[in-house]
């Protein structure tokens, strides 16, 4: 037999009656001032046990009673709540606690690194290509006026440029309406953006920087690379989905309004990822041979940015190369380029 | 807003002096840690399933050991009711940010739905919340009908756009929500709390139009391109009035709120102060940031510490007279939704 203290409440009103509880094998026997009760331990709806909250016992009708006497619950309802039960045990030490930091972290830390990619980049193909303008175009009006104005090369020079983007999209069919943007961006330096939908932006520090025209080709078919593959698309995804895990992880599942407001940002605050880099990278290589020029040319303008850089370094411009690490590897995969 | 009432409920004036129970919080930061990683870790491991179990362990954990007159307060909800309503709330989710993003346009027109469902999901998570909290085995109730909040929606809604009028669209609200509810058969009353509600707001637009003119001053300085430290200095003073204004906001609307509800013989004093919720929230955000989020915990049983001890009931009867009312049917979704939308008018 099982005897403990606790309250009991009829389920009428809020009136607590101390009561004593003795435990049978089949039922339960309430006893205080004016009571006597006899429930069937089948008719008793025991709470899973949280932490070292009281428990409550539901009887028939309404009636409740709680107590703080852990060891005789467990002792009459063993079997109850197997599952919540076991999850009470994990909860009770910290080397469990700390199973379960290591899994969290090992889970964050491959959504970050492998998962979210891989989701974006399934989410992306779901994704019409109307759709996927809008997005550019929400992109490209958060920056046009703020950032940048248009471009203060002479028209000739401005002609001549988009005869070469439109040889490097010329007969792509992809549904991208590519179309080439030269401005001129206050603090922002050498430096050409792809937004999804098809727009490119090259700033005329860029084409300043080039020593000749197939540099800047070069550099053009890295984005339209990025725009095929649609990364700006993919890492906004990325960013929503990020956003959504942590606020899944660390708040109750509310904050994800703010979502709204990180998505047409994500793709000015930071580059592509070194995956989609050597994507677009690929592409360029390849469509430079297409139309009939070295893949030479990318790995010389990438020396020149990587130069002008350093040399401008301290500065707080947002360069093409601070968006777009140009690692000796890049490099040397262009030079070797088949 | 200390002095008695003079409504003259009949249990009220029934008994003698009056008698004044902290609100008691004795949940520890090490157990509700464990509570958390392991639910969250369960979480990852069932692919969101186990979420809604893990909502209802962590209500119940706080509610449990929340107290007044040596009593906690209990969480009913059943966790496959709250798996429901997550599915249900996911999808939503889904289709309203997914046409958000590439189609903004038609997002405009999901609002229309969400503005006609908007008080629909916030009188259901009520009543769902309410009816799933007990005290002393009596459950509360929220019994606010879809069309008072509707109505109230349509009439004061436009008051968002003016801005400034907006506190009387939020105080109406918060009304609603207060005398809407029960404890067993027992109406909340709630006096007027009109004047110190809108007059907190009513301060802080007249700090932030101070704050506003000094970062403009600072900012006209800085474009002569003089004092570029003056840069920093502007930051953290809009950054840091935005915290002072938000938690003065805070403080005082909770406190007026609070001091004007009444039920039955219970009512309550509320004494929390914006400088203490200034270093509450701004050592919480850090703490958070610097553990990697591990400290969230730790700052959710501080921050609900400090809320309970500035609260307190004061009884001027037993508290043992509330009667339990009907049985009824509450459903989950609308909870599920809208904590999702963030609609959530707190009291």
């Amino acid at each position: 037999m099982i005897e403990f203290e606790a309250a009991y409440y009829d389920g009428r009103t809020s009136a607590r009656k101390p009561v004593r509880v003795r435990g049978y094998t089949l039922a339960i026997q309430i006893a205080g001032e004016g009571l006597r009760l006899d429930v069937p331990l089948a008719k008793v709806r025991v709470d899973p046990p949280v932490g070292g909250t009281r428990r409550a016992l539901h009887l028939p009708d309404g009636a409740q009673l709680q107590t703080d006497d852990h060891a005789a619950v467990e002792a009459l309802f063993p079997r109850a709540h197997l599952l919540e039960g076991w999850v009470h045990r994990l909860e009770r030490h910290w080397l469990y606690a700390l199973a379960a930091i290591a899994l969290v972290a090992a889970f964050t830390w491959w959504s970050v690194v492998d998962g979210l990619p891989l989701a974006a980049k399934i989410a992306a193909g779901f994704v019409p290509v109307t759709w996927e303008a809008k997005l550019g175009e929400q992109t490209l009006d958060f920056f046009e006026g703020r950032l940048c104005r248009p471009s203060a090369l002479d028209a000739a020079r401005q002609q001549a440029l988009q005869r070469r983007f439109a040889k490097l999209t010329a007969g792509l069919a992809d549904g991208y309406a590519y179309r080439l943007l030269p401005r001129n961006c206050r603090g922002v330096g050498a430096n050409a953006f792809a937004l999804p939908g098809g727009a490119v932006v090259m700033t005329d520090a860029l084409v300043k920087l080039a020593r000749n025209d197939d540099q800047i080709s070069a550099v053009l078919a890295h984005e339209i690379g990025h725009v095929r593959h649609r990364h700006g698309l993919r890492m906004s995804l990325q960013a929503a989905g990020l956003a959504a895990l942590a606020a899944a992880l660390l708040g109750d599942a509310t904050s994800i309004t703010s979502l709204a407001t990180t998505l047409p940002t994500a793709l000015l605050q930071r580059g592509y990822s070194r995956e989609l880099e050597t994507e677009a990278d690929d592409y360029a290589f390849q469509r430079l041979r297409e139309v009939g020029l070295s893949p030479k040319a990318f790995a010389e303008i990438m020396l020149l940015l990587e130069k002008d850089h350093k040399k401008r370094s301290g500065g707080e411009s947002r360069d093409y190369f601070s968006t777009h690490p140009a690692t000796a590897k890049r490099i040397e995969r262009a030079l070797t380029a088949p | 807003m200390a002095q008695p009432s003079t409504d003259g409920g009949a249990a009220a004036n029934a008994a003698g002096p009056e008698k004044r129970y902290a609100v008691e919080f004795s949940a520890s930061a090490g157990e509700y840690f464990r509570i958390w990683i392991v639910n969250l870790a369960l979480t990852i491991a069932t692919l969101g399933i186990y979420s809604a179990w893990a909502k209802v362990r962590k209500r119940r954990y706080f509610y449990g050991h929340t107290r007044i007159d040596g009593e906690s307060f209990e969480y009913r909800a059943n966790p496959i009711a709250i798996l429901k309503g997550r599915l249900i709330a996911v999808a939503a989710i889904v289709v309203f940010y997914g046409v958000g993003y590439f189609a903004p346009l038609y997002q405009l027109l999901l609002w229309i739905p969400l503005l006609i469902g908007g008080p629909w999901l916030l009188v259901r998570s009520l009543a769902f919340n309410a009816y799933n909290t007990a005290y002393r085995n009596v459950r509360f109730r929220f019994e606010g009908t879809y069309g008072a909040c509707l109505k109230i929606v349509l009439v004061y809604g436009w008051l968002v756009f003016t801005g400034i009028l907006y506190p009387y669209l939020k105080h109406r609200l918060i009304r609603f929500v207060a005398e809407n509810h029960r404890y067993g058969t027992t109406r909340f009353e709630v006096a007027d709390f009109k004047k110190p509600f809108i007059g907190a707001y009513a301060n802080a637009f007249g700090l932030g139009f101070v704050l506003a003119a000094v970062v403009f001053g600072a900012g006209v300085v800085m474009g002569q391109g003089k004092a570029p430290y003056l840069f920093f200095g502007t930051i953290v003073l809009f950054y840091g009035g935005l915290f002072l204004l938000f938690a003065y906001i805070r403080a005082r609307t909770a406190n007026a709120i609070w001091s004007a509800v009444r039920i039955g013989p219970l009512r309550f004093e509320s004494s929390l102060r914006a400088r203490d919720l200034v270093w509450l929230y701004f050592s919480n955000l850090l703490a958070i940031a610097f553990t990697l989020g591990l400290a969230t915990p730790w700052a959710a049983v501080r921050a609900m510490r400090y809320r309970a001890s500035k609260t307190a009931a004061i009884a001027s009867g037993p508290l043992d007279g509330f009667a339990e009312g009907q049985a009824q049917q509450v459903s989950v979704t609308g909870e599920e939704v809208a904590e999702l939308f963030d609609i959530d008018i707190a009291l």
